[in-house]
């Protein structure tokens, strides 16, 4: 079936949407609406509006798309290209749409599963799955409700939501609009893989209720939404091949698609996301590693050797370059407390951050694929990291995210100096025969100019984040310079301008990297479909002006 | 040389939420760890085998069949030997029947034992009167709140230096002795994978109540001296209002206001 209905959210007025009017106003004491990580300047709006279920939404969009005002969604305001920093007109906040309605078992696919509004954080699933408690559905679920969480509580057995991106207050709805991924992709996959079903709300105010494996693209690429006034609205999806690679630049497209697939990552630029279903797997105890080893040539035989081994299935693969080891060791050495850590061994020239299920009982055999992969590279298990228990996985992490913050701190520094600087962060990816060219290119450009830079990221699924540190701006031009030739190389060989953060407004320059004039212009019809008159999320993922 | 270091597992203690109504720990989804002062403790062991070549460890832990993971990561930092004390008798314990529970095993497990370590208290309980007891039960010097100490090359003699309110006192006492120990200048140490593959392979003894030379009446509730009557939380004060977003002058000019519609200023 390719056909769909939308349905229509009635009942709310606009006057009793919680919001906030005026450009001064907003700017001054909710200046945190106007941007998100990025730190993409110029965010301005003169609306700003908090409603607290769909029909309040829905009262929204309609009004706002009446009087030709451009909306911009926002969520948790973690994206780090810019997708909700609002260019004019209103930002819809979606932060009251927080609760989490059901969990449930599917019978046909044997599967719990969870029903969350959009605003509920990662962080937040997770504490009430790890609990088992869902305070919402025991004070205002139907009885039924209630009786699944019963069931869900007797099981002995504990569950968890395999997408885990860094940033763990991003909002679920936020992590679907962008497919969003993180380390334990190279295992379980995107999101995308995790979501059963969402309801979105279309900039005309009308709801699409989209559960997965009922729409299908038709032979001829083609979906039909019918409105509530039944018209019919054509959506032609596109022609391209996306790469086999991770990816988020784009919208989805294949031959036959689920239309659910459509919205997921489609960056909110065809409508907002209100609820979801996502899927949960059994809950596994971990080991996470961090073993070092010489050099960055050494670290990369070592992720190959990790990833042909099959007796051990790893949840994720990451890398520290020698420049990223040599970064947080000096940090360390001015301050041994600042990373949390024991000393880095001396002798460690770059590390691979791993993990992968373990039973702290288990006996010392059946890890005899990894020590035998870590010697086979030089490497000894002596010169690592190991943790099994919760908080001791946390500082593993910690350490992880210590580096990006140190390259921050760097860069924020340099900026007293050259105010108009920034670091510059790849978020490429290369089909899995060509890491070891796209590393060649890093390295021997990235050599030749002298400037600073480390990478470190998510090396199993072929998508290292190469961060170049300029120390002025004339390193910045040189930089930008690299960047796109680092991106026009990606896409040479097969990959992608964009695994993980998304296109938003900070990379939309770099769509047309990757896809020719026609392909956006198919990407841009469905748009045009939806909204008419570019109402929602103007500027993300192409540029104001595109046309 | 042989130490013994005493351990408890106790509740993640930054995830503890206590339940507005019973005044009781929500300990649902908290996970448990090695009591980080009982981590110290073994820190200083492990620091003192590093100096030595004669040295063994082991680690004591009093608590139910859960309490093995915190002696597994015992074993992971560098024991030697894990000793668990599981009996149901064992429940309800108060600091006096844990003290005598955990010497007399001692006297057990580890009869010619040169140094008991402790952490200087639980965090969960925080009453800080195990170590103390143990040394007194078992009739040896103690020396507490130890920040650093060695153990002499002749003789069997500790050094010790000690925090107190005005400094450090620097405490010798001859072994067998027990010190407790508190955080200190120690930065916590993370097992490589080795020591983890290394750690499944280290003696683990399961010790119960007929193990022990000590009456039932000595054990557990019927050997507590002590009964917690009541657990409550604190009275917390409201969180104030937090600025932010803002530029330093926005952020200043929205202070002042709130003092002034307050009327502070």
């Amino acid at each position: 079936m390719h056909e769909i209905h939308t349905k229509t959210c009635r009942g709310a007025r606009l006057e009793a949407v919680r919001q906030i009017s005026g450009f001064t106003e907003i700017g001054k004491g909710y200046a945190g609406y106007l941007t998100d990580e990025s730190k993409y300047p110029g965010g301005k709006a003169d609306f700003l509006f908090f409603p607290r279920d769909e029909s309040e939404l829905s009262a929204v969009f309609k009004e706002m798309a009446s009087c030709g005002v451009p909306v911009t969604v926002a969520g948790a305001r973690t994206g780090l290209v810019g997708g909700c920093v609002p260019l004019s007109g209103a930002v819809v906040s979606l932060e009251r749409l927080n609760e989490i309605h059901l969990v449930y078992y599917d019978e046909c696919s044997e599967e719990w599963r969870v029903r969350a509004q959009c605003a509920v954080s990662l962080r937040e699933l997770d504490r009430c799955l790890l609990a088992k408690s869902f305070p919402w559905i025991e004070k205002h679920g139907t009885e039924e409700s209630r009786e699944q969480l019963a069931r869900l509580q007797k099981d002995p057995r504990g569950y968890f939501y395999p997408p885990d991106p860094t940033e763990r207050s991003a909002s679920l709805g936020g992590t679907v609009a962008t497919n969003a991924s993180g380390a334990r992709t190279y295992r379980y996959g995107s999101t995308r893989n995790w979501v059963r079903r969402i309801r979105v709300m279309l900039p005309n105010g009308e709801l699409l209720d989209i559960p997965r494996g009922k729409y299908f693209a038709s032979p001829s690429r083609e979906f039909l939404i019918y409105d509530s006034a039944g018209t019919p609205l054509h959506l032609k999806i596109p022609s391209y091949i996306l790469p086999e690679t991770k990816n988020t630049a784009g919208i989805f497209s294949a031959p036959s698609m689920d239309l659910i697939d459509l919205f997921i990552g489609s960056e909110g630029i065809f409508g907002a996301i209100t609820s979801i279903d996502v899927a949960l797997l059994e809950r596994e105890e971990k080991i996470s590693i961090v073993q070092f080893v010489d050099s960055d040539e050494k670290a990369l035989d070592l992720v190959e050797t990790l990833k042909d081994q099959k007796a051990i299935p790893l949840d994720f693969l990451e890398l520290y370059s020698q420049e990223a080891i040599h970064l947080l060791r000096d940090r360390q050495q001015r301050d041994s407390k600042s990373v949390g850590m024991p000393p880095i061994p001396g002798e460690a020239g770059a590390g691979v951050f791993f993990e992968f299920s373990f039973s702290p009982d288990s006996g010392s055999t059946e890890f005899e694929a990894i020590i035998d992969a870590v010697r086979g590279c030089g490497g000894d298990v002596k010169n690592s990291w190991a943790a099994y228990e919760p908080r001791e996985l946390d500082r593993l992490k910690n350490f992880r995210h210590i580096l990006p913050e140190t390259v921050n701190a760097i860069i924020a520094e340099r900026k007293k100096q050259h105010p108009g600087l920034h670091k510059l962060g790849t978020d490429l990816a290369v089909p899995a025969n060509c890491l070891r060219e796209m590393w060649r290119i890093y390295t021997e450009r990235l050599r030749s100019t002298g400037m600073q830079w480390l990478a470190f990221g998510h090396v199993g699924n072929n998508h290292v984040h190469i961060n170049i540190l300029p120390r002025d701006m004339d390193e910045l031009a040189q930089g930008l310079n690299l960047y796109r030739e680092f991106a026009l190389e990606a896409v040479r060989l097969g990959g992608t301008v964009s695994a993980e953060h998304g296109i938003g407004k900070l990379k939309a320059p770099y769509l047309k990297v990757m896809y020719n004039a026609e392909h956006i212009q198919e990407m841009m019809d469905i748009k045009r479909t939806l909204d008419p008159l570019s109402l929602l999320n103007p500027g993300d993922m192409f540029e104001v002006g595109s046309s | 040389m042989k130490i013994v270091v005493c351990v408890k597992q106790v509740p993640e203690i930054n995830n503890v939420k206590v339940n507005p109504e019973t005044g009781t720990l929500v300990r649902e989804g908290v996970a448990s760890v090695l009591n980080p002062f009982c981590e110290y403790a073994l820190d200083h062991a492990v620091g003192i085998k590093s100096a030595r070549s004669d040295v063994s460890i082991v680690c004591i832990s009093m608590g139910p069949p859960q309490a093995r993971s915190a002696l597994m990561r015992c074993l992971d930092l560098g024991a030697d030997e894990a000793v668990l004390l599981c009996d149901r008798k064992f429940a309800g314990a108060d600091t006096w029947a844990t003290a005598l529970t955990l010497a007399s095993a001692v006297k057990k497990v580890s009869p010619d034992f040169d140094l008991i370590l402790t952490g200087k208290q639980a965090i969960d309980g925080d009453t800080a009167q195990v170590g103390p007891e143990v040394a007194e039960i078992l009739g040896i010097p103690q020396i507490t709140y130890a920040v650093d100490m060695e153990v002499a090359s002749i003789g069997r003699r500790v050094r010790v230096r000690r925090e107190s309110e005005n400094g450090y006192e620097i405490v010798t006492a001859r072994m067998p002795a027990l010190v407790s120990v508190v955080k200190g200048e120690m930065l916590r140490r993370m097992p490589s994978f080795a020591d983890i593959v290394a750690a499944r392979g280290k003696p683990f003894r399961l010790v119960n109540a007929d193990d022990l030379l000590l009456d039932e009446s000595q054990l557990g509730l019927q050997g507590s001296y002590t009964r917690v009557v009541r657990v409550f939380p604190p009275c917390v004060r409201k969180s104030g209002r937090k600025v932010e977003g803002l530029e330093a002058l926005d952020a200043a000019h929205a202070i002042i206001e709130f003092l002034r519609a307050e009327g502070f200023i």
